[in-house]
């Protein structure tokens, strides 16, 4: 069993809200002139994790399924004329990079992630595993146009983060992850996303061999 | 240009892989030095034309239960299915759809080959492989698997080349990695590998690991070469003693290119310094596990291939633009880089 205690959770649910509202109502969180470029989701994740003091030794996990949604509508919409700027931001882990590059914040280990069914539980497992007595779990999606449209991009925008640490001194709570031999399991962004937003604990096989156990005090 | 053996016979031949071919493959383009598959032409398929070399390849996987609880998979790409995305975008055929996120593209793959549901996808752009193997080893040592399976692929399509093209790296210039000359150019070409890792001894072994994110520009690195030192000089303690020689990046740009090779050249003087991608291409996020094939394949063959393509004067006196004969070596760095400033570097041991 790996544990870890919950010591702080982020969360940005900002429902249909557009990417220039989200742009307008975040602007103050990021230096003059940086949120010109920056996609929704790396706007809400500038939100999530601007007070969470990652360190240099900090692990940073990064979880999403469709990440730049729009940017990479956009960038397609460009051909043949390929736009520069939005292909290096329509690539994963742009999100994260937009935030940490407006900050000039270095990162020793960061791992990105994508998937669906597992992603979830795969990042946990990243962030538990990570090697670093602090890790920074963060996701989130942006909701898409016409990739939406066609099933291949997220209808939700949300994003989170949390700080996973050894400490249990002050915790929200505890992340368990026990290994095992089942042969499925899941927990996707959304759903665990959901666990957050509720404060809900939870025992539940979330990906081969792994069953996690969150409990908040 | 085939697997590792015979890819690695043919870079100690000097050969070139890139060919100049139009940027948007049937949809023309200016023409820049591109390594496909031999017949893909970037006009995805639905299935796409690279699955049955996936399959080959795959084919060489040692048998065990892959994607069971005890053996996880760990999937890296920068692409993914992204080039039936841009299909679909110009031809709104339905079909390409199936392989259009990573999620759908690795779900497909993982059906075709067998595997479980234990897969994890990692995408860290160029570094992305390199990310795999560091958490696969991670997984390993906190005794959640008995053996990891990491799986790369990149599959070059007009997103991909029309974005670097963009970017102006891309160009009518086959690259040159390391070679002081007046204008960078890079060139890209498809990559797949796999690598499966173990607690126990092997005949290789991983003995460091580091990664650092710079975080001071999308396309840019610090001007001092201080995410390279970073990343790097924790590897120079692990290596002590060990007689090296170093696969960098080298993608063929002229300030990332001189910041890498003068890093390597301080802190291993004595370690001489080859890139494979003037002759491949860049692999893209697969080219540390690619690069990493081709590594063990040269340590088999007791020859390491130069930097095909590259020519004096070079920024450093280490870079090797000819094969050489590595039985005196016992160890090997690789280092990848990436947007963001992202570094990687695995140090490899042998006896």
């Amino acid at each position: 069993m790996i544990e870890r205690h919950l010591h702080a959770v982020r969360l940005e649910h900002p429902g249909h809200e557009e990417p220039e509202a989200t742009r307008a109502r975040l602007r103050e969180l990021f230096p003059r002139g940086a949120t010109r470029r920056m996609t929704q989701l790396g706007l809400l994740l500038g939100s999530v994790l601007r007070d969470l003091n990652l360190g240099a030794d900090d692990a940073l996990v990064y979880a999403s399924t469709y990440a730049e949604s729009r940017a990479i509508e956009e960038y397609l919409d460009s051909f043949p004329a390929a736009s520069p700027t939005l292909f290096q931001t329509s690539i994963h882990p742009s999100a994260v990079q937009q935030v940490l590059i407006a900050r000039q914040q270095p990162v020793g280990r960061f791992f990105p992630l994508t998937g669906d069914r597992q992603l979830a539980a795969h990042a946990l497992q990243a962030a538990l595993t990570a090697g670093s007595p602090r890790a920074i779990l963060c996701g989130g999606e942006e909701r898409g146009t016409w990739l939406t449209d066609c099933g291949v991009a997220s209808a939700e925008t949300f994003a989170f983060a949390v700080v996973l640490a050894a400490d249990p001194a002050g915790a929200l709570g505890t992340v368990r992850l026990i290994p095992g031999d089942e042969a499925d399991g899941a927990l996707a962004l959304p759903e665990f996303f959901a666990l957050l937003q509720e404060r809900r604990s939870l025992r539940q096989v979330i990906a081969p061999g792994l069953t996690l156990a969150l409990s908040w005090h | 240009m085939g697997q590792a053996a015979a890819t690695c016979a043919t870079l100690q031949a000097g050969t070139r892989a890139l060919e100049f071919r139009p940027v948007l493959g049937p949809d023309g383009g200016d023409r820049v030095p591109l390594a496909p598959l031999p017949g893909r032409d970037l006009a995805e398929t639905a299935p796409p034309d690279w699955l049955p070399a996936i399959e080959a390849l795959a084919a060489e996987i040692p048998p065990a239960p892959w994607g069971a609880a005890r053996h996880p998979v760990f999937v890296t790409s920068s692409n993914f299915g992204v080039g039936n995305l841009y299909a679909f975008r110009r031809t709104r055929e339905p079909a390409h759809l199936v392989q259009a996120t990573p999620s759908a593209s690795v779900e497909f793959l993982r059906r075709r080959l067998g595997w479980g549901a234990n897969v994890s996808l990692l995408s860290h752009a160029c570094v992305s492989a390199h990310i795999g193997l560091l958490l696969a080893t991670r997984v390993l040592a906190a005794g959640l698997a008995e053996r990891a399976l990491v799986f790369t692929f990149d599959f070059i399509s007009p997103f991909v080349t029309g974005g670097f093209h963009a970017l102006k790296i891309l160009n009518g210039e086959m690259p040159a990695p390391y070679s002081a000359r007046a204008a960078g150019s890079i060139g890209l070409g498809d990559g797949a590998a796999f690598a499966v890792l173990g607690r126990g001894p092997g005949e290789f072994q991983i003995s460091g690991q580091q990664i650092h994110n710079e975080m001071h520009h999308f396309t840019a690195n610090q001007a001092d070469g201080a995410g390279f030192r970073a990343c790097l000089a924790p590897l120079a303690s692990a290596a002590a003693g060990r007689r090296l020689w170093i696969k960098g990046h080298g993608t063929g740009t002229l300030e990332a290119g001189r910041l890498e090779a003068e890093t390597l050249a301080r802190l291993f003087p004595a370690a001489p310094l080859v890139s494979w991608k003037g002759s491949l291409g860049h692999t893209l996020g697969s080219c540390g596990l690619v690069e990493l094939a081709l590594a063990l394949a040269a340590i088999k063959s007791g020859r390491t291939p130069g930097s095909v393509g590259s020519t004096a004067p070079c920024f450093t006196d280490t870079v090797a633009t000819e094969s050489f004969a590595n039985a005196g070596f016992d160890g090997v760095l690789l280092a990848s880089n990436a947007f963001g400033g992202a570094h990687a570097a695995l140090l490899l041991s042998h006896d």
